[in-house]
């Protein structure tokens, strides 16, 4: 087996981190996806919406929840690895959000274990941005 | 003013295909925007989400969300991924509308995207949830 089924449990966290969503990571998150939608963007389009302001991609939240899973399982989250989330509420550039997880089921098919977890990611006001669950090959 | 497809798009109706090969200054743009002391190293293979966004971005384009007066809120979304993809790897991306209904005014659409390489085999697949509003149906 490898090391990422021998030393999991249910009930064990995720290693979560924070970040800052700065509008210089927007901009380079348009950059990389090529979505140059000004909502993103352009502080004049931006405060005619519903929102206000600008608001950071989803997918730019979504990917640091990624990021915290393939830091945890680095050998299997790419290659089998499952997610279905929903976007709770918009990031403004300027916040910072921490994402989180847990281990919540380990479940045996065929020989091979797969993780269940529930996986986030929250504002610092304990708003949540990303919220939904992953599941995740072990061996 | 051009009828966006959201307004006239059925269930079933096919997207792409998109080539969503994802170049080195793409994936450098990436890892600035997402990156930092906790990351991992992805080496020269790619984070799947970043597949995901390129196909979802042309999907919005085809769609016509980024007409005036629109304003689409990016309610859901699903990946599963079956192998790591490369940079400069070429992967194509097809879509499909599963779902299309209006609530009170607002479309809720779903579009589910397969991912394949360049011998056809499907590297990953992906459902995203929208909500679009602002428009006239």
């Amino acid at each position: 087996m490898s090391s990422e089924s021998t030393q999991r449990a249910v009930g064990d966290a995720l290693k979560g981190f924070e970040r800052e969503i700065t509008q210089d990571r927007v901009n380079a998150y348009a950059e990389a996806s090529g979505d140059h939608n000004p909502i993103h963007l352009d502080e004049s389009y931006a405060s005619s919406t519903q929102f206000g302001t600008r608001i950071a991609h989803g997918m730019l939240s979504l990917a640091l929840v990624t990021e915290m899973l393939a830091t945890e399982f680095p050998s299997t989250w790419h290659a089998g690895g499952k997610i279905k989330v929903r976007f709770s509420a918009p990031v403004f550039p300027g916040e910072t959000v921490v994402t989180y997880g847990e281990i919540t089921a380990i479940d045996e098919s065929e020989d091979k274990l797969t993780a269940t977890c529930t996986i986030g990611c929250k504002k610092t006001d304990g708003t949540d941005a990303v919220v939904g669950r992953a599941t995740v090959p072990l061996e | 003013m051009v009828t966006p497809l959201i307004s006239t798009a059925t269930v079933g109706h096919e997207f792409g295909p998109y080539d969503v090969t994802i170049e080195a200054e793409r994936a450098s743009a990436y890892a600035d925007a997402v990156g930092g002391g906790e990351s991992p190293d992805y080496g020269d293979s790619l984070a799947p989400i970043m597949v995901v966004a390129a196909a979802l971005t042309m999907l919005i384009e085809d769609l016509g969300l980024f007409s005036g007066g629109l304003q689409t809120v990016h309610a859901g979304q699903e990946v599963s991924w079956v192998r790591q993809i490369n940079i400069g790897e070429q992967v194509e991306a097809t879509g499909r509308l599963a779902a299309n209904s209006i609530r009170r005014g607002n479309h809720f659409a779903t579009v589910a995207v397969t991912y394949r390489d360049s011998s056809g085999t499907e590297v990953g697949t992906s459902s995203t949830t929208i909500i679009v509003s602002g428009e006239a149906s």
